[in-house]
């Protein structure tokens, strides 16, 4: 059994923003992230019946966006390094002030460019600020393989920050 | 780094990349295509659940009862369709054979009357 229409509008509305950007930052692709998103939806109305709680369905919607969108990724089979320029055209609008918006831009730039287990681990720290043994469990991974992907995915990031944006400001030891 | 003791505040870089990576909204006009989407993929469901999941044992049975009975009210209909035709086609053959008898006789008898002795 489905879920009924004003609930589900009502669940749209309420996670959409997760969803997508979810989809948006695991693919790096505006078009696929909402496709992506729309499918993560489209499930989420099949199996309602099976969502008790708010808590339950953020959690279904986290792990069904997470893993759709690597399997989008993984379809296209877009290299990060190869789809950088792409990115940068499809800004979106952000709420932030313009001293802000290039240095978060290029943070944004710079995640499109790690590995895909690395990407996905940021994303799910930093973007839904889950802890790493939440995400263990929703990647169905090994506490120690998240810790790893992130401590790399970061050590990643801030050694390519460094070399590319004049902005950056280094860490005090 | 907070990422092996996530207790711990995140650094400066962290917080960074958290301001960079707050979620965004999707295109307008989404949630009006994902209802449409669920709308539209509905309808067929639908009617799938209206159709019987599986036929009852005997209708394999009866469907093929009925089709030996239309076979065997088909052939019966065609058979006495023949017959009918036969029955004409014979009819039709003795009335002629008849007419050809009485002409001949008719042709005998005139000419027996002028003379000529013909057959017999």
């Amino acid at each position: 059994m489905a879920i009924a229409n004003d609930e589900f509008r009502g669940l749209i509305e309420t996670h959409q923003r997760m969803v997508f950007s979810i989809a948006l930052r695991v693919t790096g692709d505006y078009a696929t992230a909402e496709e992506v998103a729309q499918d993560v939806f489209l499930e989420l109305h099949r199996s309602g019946e099976s969502l008790f709680s708010e808590d339950h369905v953020r959690y279904w919607l986290r792990r069904v966006a997470t893993h759709r969108a690597i399997d989008a990724l993984r379809r296209k089979a877009v290299r990060p390094e190869a789809a950088a320029e792409e990115w940068v055209e499809e800004q979106h609008v952000r709420e932030a002030s313009e001293s802000d918006v290039g240095l978060q831009a290029r943070l944004e730039d710079l995640l499109r460019t790690l590995p895909e287990p690395m990407r996905v681990a940021v994303v799910l720290r930093y973007q839904e600020e889950m802890a790493p043994d939440e995400i263990a469990r929703l990647l169905g991974q090994s506490l120690a393989s998240v810790k790893s992907h992130l401590h790399h995915g970061l050590k990643l990031l801030r050694r390519k920050a460094a070399v590319t944006m004049k902005e950056y400001v280094r860490e005090p030891a | 780094m907070s990422v092996n003791q996530p207790e711990e505040p995140f650094t400066k870089f962290e917080r960074e990349l958290t301001q960079a990576l707050r979620a965004v909204d999707p295109p307008d006009g989404f949630a009006e295509r994902v209802m449409a989407r669920a709308q539209t993929s509905e309808q067929p469901r639908a009617k799938v659940i209206a159709m019987p999941r599986r036929l009852p044992s005997w209708t394999s049975g009866a469907i093929a009862a009925a089709l030996l009975l239309g076979v065997f009210f088909g052939v019966q209909i065609h058979l006495r369709h023949q017959r009918e035709q036969a029955q004409i086609a014979q009819q039709q053959f003795e009335d002629g054979i008849r007419i050809t008898d009485q002409a001949l006789e008719r042709t005998r008898q005139q000419l027996q009357r002028a003379g000529v002795l013909v057959g017999d």
